[in-house]
């Protein structure tokens, strides 16, 4: 799996999860920048994310992500 | 027993920080040969068995199971986990947690015969019991998911759990936010600066301002039936402010303190009556305990495979939002369930835990509704006077559940909440002690009352400031002019050796969050 096609399939994950059809993802995006995603709506993302890639994110790494682009390492180096 | 309030305190501080600088390569030493003297001084020696032990069960227990990242754990990891944590929350339950199984285990022994063998008053509570047993589980935890790397030295280890300004009162921290502590630290102009200043601010707070505030507040909790009706709304609106400048004054100190040593510390509040909601007050109240409660409680229960199932299941039923809220609203409550276990006893899990977590669920659930209803009533939530409506429905929200924080049981805080509504119908209805005086006679004269207020303007105007420029006052503060910056620092130092309460005949009250 190539960065952009992680990044097409997270784009879904996130405008599913937040009823928001206008996220676009990068790198830099953080809990900041979209207005729902809240402490709690964090692990409904992440298992959102589980399901859509068919892994488990390690709980060590649910709890030190900072950004998008981080998710989208994790992504691609679970799914190796 | 010295406080961080105390003339010894400072001079540990002094002594500690000139031997600190002039000895560079041994720092981390020093720091734990004065974390070790002051838990001596400040607590009972023999409590000292209950920090060695949970740091021992932490050393050995995290040597076996850590792990980086992608490794999995086998059965036996798993196993020494559990055991690991179940020791140091025994150990905390023993001690500081013995609210929850003296009065079980004192009528058990009665059934047998054998009267109250068990009386929490014969030993006291290990100095910041609950706060380093927080962080020995976290620093257990994050080892075994590969966050953190265990330490080999267990003197490192011994550190990282008695840090001593932290010690007291928190903040809880995480492994990686303190590995400052084991680095060279050069003597530096902003860090000795701006620790003084810090622990100045906090000193300003605790003891100018939270035991005034306290003076009131014990006066009218300690005669409920003589000051009645509104007597009881000046305690219910005071209390928070004293909560506040107390236990936000005792983290400046501590961070101050750690400051001087070239270790920042995590922040524990961030101008939490400035919040719109009480999700966002708790977002911004005791930091470091509520992250520590959603790592390692609320994300861990609502990953399993229990509860994701929960999940799918409610969204097939009640629709997405419904899907997303019962789970979210049963692992908030499991957060809340475990803070209010953490401030111990029956009482704080009503007060801290069941009621606010019953605002906060009823503020997500309600959300939509409120959200059309300001549309509807052409709301602009923009501006300036709905922005202070939230804060003060906030505060009043926070207030009343501090209210089983302060009385001494469930059913004084019951009856407390009552009388503030019936005093209207039952005579006591006494408007006038806003104006006749009669404030000024509850252990603060006007002058003293008077300083109260002008401090807690002074508080409100820099956490103001700190909201607005979204940085601490007092970095701003260092990028004035030199006149200016040093005019303030000077007329700050004689405002707390003028206003602060404290001397031979003072004894400065007891940190609230000290006895946790």
């Amino acid at each position: 799996m190539t960065r952009e096609e992680a990044y097409e399939r997270l784009n879904r994950v996130f405008r599913e999860v937040f009823d928001d059809e206008e996220i676009i993802l990068q790198d830099t995006t953080t809990a900041d920048d979209i207005e729902d995603w809240d402490s709690f709506e964090h692990i409904n993302l992440v298992v959102a994310v589980e399901s859509e890639f068919s892994f488990k994110i390690p709980m060590g790494k649910v709890i030190t992500m900072k950004n998008v682009g981080e998710m989208v390492d994790i992504i691609l180096e679970m799914g190796k | 027993m010295i406080g961080i309030t105390s003339g010894y305190f400072f001079l540990l501080l002094l002594w500690g920080g000139i031997i600190y600088y002039a000895l560079p390569k041994k720092q981390w030493i020093i720091s734990l040969v004065l974390s070790l003297l002051y838990y001596f001084f400040a607590s009972t020696p023999w409590t000292f068995l209950c920090l060695l032990g949970a740091s021992t069960i932490a050393f050995f227990s995290t040597k076996y199971i850590a792990r980086s990242y992608n490794e999995t754990h086998s059965k036996k990891d798993k196993g020494i986990l559990f055991l690991a944590l179940f020791l140091v929350i025994g150990l905390w339950l023993g001690f500081a947690g013995r609210d929850f199984w003296i009065t079980p285990a004192n009528a058990i022994c009665t059934m047998f015969g054998r009267e109250m063998p068990f009386q929490g008053s014969l030993w006291a509570v290990p100095m910041g019991m609950g706060y380093y047993t927080a962080q020995v589980m976290g620093y257990i935890l994050d080892c075994y998911m590969g966050v953190a790397k265990p330490h080999n030295n267990f003197f490192k280890l011994l550190l990282f759990v008695c840090f001593f300004p932290q010690l007291t009162t928190g903040p809880i921290s995480r492994s990686h936010q303190l590995e400052s502590l084991y680095q060279p630290h050069q003597l530096s102009y902003d860090n000795i600066t701006h620790g003084i200043q810090r622990l100045m601010w906090g000193l300003g707070k605790k003891m100018i301002l939270a035991d005034r505030a306290g003076i009131i507040v014990n006066t009218i909790w300690g005669n409920l039936s003589a000051y009645n009706g509104y007597y009881h709304w000046v305690a219910l609106l005071l209390y928070p402010v004293q909560m506040y400048c107390d236990f936000s004054g005792c983290m400046d100190i501590v961070i101050g303190a750690a400051r001087i040593f070239g270790i920042k510390l995590p922040e524990n509040f961030k101008n939490p009556f400035f919040s719109r909601n009480i999700q966002e007050f708790w977002q911004r109240w005791h930091i470091t305990l509520g992250n520590w409660a959603k790592d390692y409680v609320m994300y861990p229960l609502l990953k399993t495979p229990l509860m994701i199932r929960l999940s799918s299941r409610c969204k097939h039923k009640f629709g997405k939002r419904m899907g997303r809220f019962i789970p979210t609203a049963l692992g908030s409550l499991m957060v809340w369930l475990s803070m209010g276990i953490w401030h111990g006893g029956i009482k704080h899990i009503v007060g801290v835990s069941i009621y606010y977590w019953f605002f906060l669920t009823l503020g997500d659930l309600l959300k939509p509704a409120f959200s059309k209803l300001t549309d509807f009533l052409k709301i602009d939530t923009k501006v300036f006077s709905w922005h202070l409506f939230q804060s003060l429905r906030t505060y009043l929200i926070y207030g009343f559940g501090a209210v089983f924080f302060r009385a001494g049981s469930i059913k004084e805080a019951v009856g407390f909440i009552g009388s503030l509504f019936t005093m209207f119908f039952n005579g006591e209805y006494n408007p006038w002690i806003w104006v006749d005086g009669s404030l000024n006679h509850l252990g603060l004269d006007y002058k003293d009352m008077t300083v109260m207020i002008c401090a807690v303007l002074i508080v409100l105007i820099a956490e103001s400031m700190n909201e607005r420029m979204n940085k601490p006052v007092i970095t701003w503060v260092a990028q004035q002019n030199l006149v200016f910056r040093w005019g303030l620092y000077i007329l700050g130092f004689f405002a707390l050796i003028t206003f602060g309460l404290y001397g031979p005949d003072y004894n400065a009250a007891a940190f609230i969050y000290g006895g946790f």
